[in-house]
């Protein structure tokens, strides 16, 4: 897919967020700073079927920042995994789609998340399961940069160069803020070197330059035998200027109106 | 109107230089205090094993530290740290469930309910257990655990009032029940925020013939099992409601207090019945779903399963 055809993927995703946003409370902030990676892992670079979403040779995606879901739910929409429409059913009885990753609910989710901290972990097991069958799929986990303060982050790191888990790749949702501004509340910096110093091979990526974010993809596995880290600069709540840095926000009728006029989308 | 947690811990504060307040990404909590006492409100970001040994070490230092997390994360993150650092080292630490009781955030996920949170903290040697109903729990529970030396937790509930509870004609006594309605038929128990439902329960069933008594159990450790022995001699049946497993939280421990004493009467326990509650819905739909309403307490009482 070419990149003007994975921004208006993009582009979409958000539009999916918004209109969750507009249903139930909706973790706008950083459901929308991931929306162009999301549009590259699922239209570009993970390998899955829609129709078989548990074939043995796709690969793995874990959000481990479930609370935004929201983007999650409208990248497997458009994928094909379930009906579009459907997005507007978030948080309604018997949905299936939850307010945090639901594996158990909604098709195409491997993990359930929403406890920070998790994701991680988890990916070095898969990980670890798909070298045990030298099997080719690849794993993906998908943190926020608050996430990372969690201490489970840093044993699964250690764990996963230890291990030589080439086939894992972990994407930092680097937006800068968590409730409030990540390096005010706990600093990360310097964050590459953290990676780096887990034996991690790190590269950084404008987290909405869909350009810069295929090039990185393609270059996967960054250094031979290690896990990669792609560190993506964000902005929390990308694409709506009036929802940037907010961490969750509630539309109603008009302001849903205006965000999706500034994404240049009808209601 | 009851006073907010960042209001009491500034009030506790400003009485006893000892008390301080420590946050897992939870910094509004803390503003008031921030605001008047900078060096005593500390952030520690998302990470709640650290949160609970840092606590541990300022109670060490002899400190009063309220820390304050989300409930199912600060309850079950830090379980560990909790039993053992809190519990095995009787320190004199506040574990906050700042947000997020029960099914409170029924829809966002299994990860989000808080359905152990009681369970897991009445386990614990030496730990003092609250389940305020409202604002006016929650205000009374945090002055009452600061007086106290050891640890303690709480879910935190805002500013919401039981309703037809005028504030001053309550009554607050760390481990003793509340008894808010009168009556023969049935005694139903609650624990949390559900004492509003067990209210309109006996409501409706009072105006069918069949007066409740409403024992609220706010303490769940200590338990005031005088209370749950003088139900069971008083009245034929007794109902727990909880937004919580039946498992260890308030109909566990009224359970376990029948059974010691060799009561004989009926029990049944509303609650979360050892399933998950996966599904998403709104909060009522999700303890609709769950059995964990006035309908399912009428019923109960009723007799119908
Ligand atoms: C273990 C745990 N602790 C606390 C929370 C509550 N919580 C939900 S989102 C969030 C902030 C997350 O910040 P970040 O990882 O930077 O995500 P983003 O900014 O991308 O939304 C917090 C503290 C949680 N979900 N899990």
């Amino acid at each position: 897919m070419n990149l003007s055809d994975l921004r208006d993927k993009a582009r979409r995703i958000r539009a999916g967020v918004l209109r969750i946003a507009a249903m139930s409370d909706c973790h706008t902030g950083g459901s929308l700073s991931i929306a162009d990676l999301l549009a590259a892992l699922y239209f570009h670079w993970l390998r899955v079927d829609p129709h078989n979403p548990g074939w043995e040779g796709r690969d793995y995606f874990v959000l481990s920042k479930g609370h935004c879901v929201p983007a999650l739910d409208a990248a497997l929409a458009l994928r094909g995994f379930f009906p579009e429409e459907l997005l507007t059913t978030h948080l309604e009885l018997d949905s299936i789609l939850s307010g945090h990753a639901c594996a158990r609910l909604t098709p195409g989710i491997d993990a359930s998340t929403g406890s920070l901290g998790h994701g991680l972990p988890l990916g070095v097991g898969i990980a670890l399961g798909v070298k045990m069958d030298a099997a080719p799929n690849r794993v993906v986990v998908m943190l926020g940069d608050g996430e990372l303060q969690e201490g489970s982050n840093w044993e699964a790191a250690m764990a996963a160069s230890h291990h030589k888990l080439g086939q894992l790749v972990a994407i930092v949702d680097r937006n800068k803020y968590q409730t409030g501004r990540t390096e005010e509340m706990m600093a990360l910096e310097p964050l590459a070197d953290k990676w780096r110093a887990f034996g991690w091979a790190v590269r950084d990526v404008d987290g909405h330059d869909l350009g810069e974010i295929v090039a990185a993809l393609d270059a996967l596995p960054f250094g031979p035998g290690r896990p990669s880290c792609l560190i993506a600069d964000t902005v929390k709540g990308k694409g709506v200027s009036f929802l940037e840095t907010h961490h969750m926000y509630r539309l109603n009728a008009d302001s849903l109106v205006a965000a999706l006029a500034e994404l240049g989308e009808g209601a | 109107m009851a006073k907010g947690f960042g209001d009491v811990i500034l009030e506790l504060s400003e009485q006893d230089p000892r008390v301080c307040g420590v946050s897992c990404d939870c910094w509004g909590f803390l503003q008031p205090l921030a605001q008047r006492f900078p060096e005593r409100a500390i952030e520690i970001g998302i990470a709640e094993q650290n949160l609970i040994g840092i606590g541990a070490g300022l109670a060490v230092r002899g400190k009063i530290p309220f820390v304050i997390g989300m409930n199912p994360f600060v309850t079950m993150r830090c379980f560990e740290q909790i039993r053992t650092d809190l519990g095995y080292g009787a320190r004199n630490v506040k574990v906050v469930g700042g947000y997020g009781y029960g099914l409170m955030y029924a829809g966002w996920g299994c990860t989000h309910h808080a359905m152990e949170e009681a369970a897991l903290m009445r386990l614990i040697p030496g730990m003092t257990v609250v389940m305020p109903a409202d604002g006016f729990e929650t205000e009374q529970t945090m002055r009452a655990i600061a007086a106290i030396d050891g640890p303690a937790y709480f879910a935190n509930q805002g500013g919401n009032l039981l309703p037809d509870q005028p504030e001053e004609q309550r009554e607050f006594t760390l481990g003793k029940a509340v008894r808010l309605r009168e009556g023969g038929a049935a005694t139903v128990l609650s624990t949390g925020p559900i004492a509003a439902e067990a209210l309109r329960a006996a409501d409706e069933l009072a105006a069918a013939g069949k007066p409740v008594r409403v024992l609220h159990v706010h303490t769940l450790k200590p338990l005031d099992a005088e209370a749950v022995l003088s139900a069971a001699r008083e009245t034929p049946l007794l109902v727990t409601l909880e937004e919580h497993t039946v498992i260890g939280g308030l109909g566990g421990a009224v359970a376990e207090v029948l059974a010691e004493h060799g009561c004989g009467v009926p029990l049944r326990r509303l609650g979360v019945q050892d399933v998950f509650a996966v599904m998403s819905g709104s909060h009522a739909d999700v303890k609709r779903r769950h059995g964990i309403s006035a309908e399912a307490v009428v019923a109960a009482v009723n007799g119908e399963r």
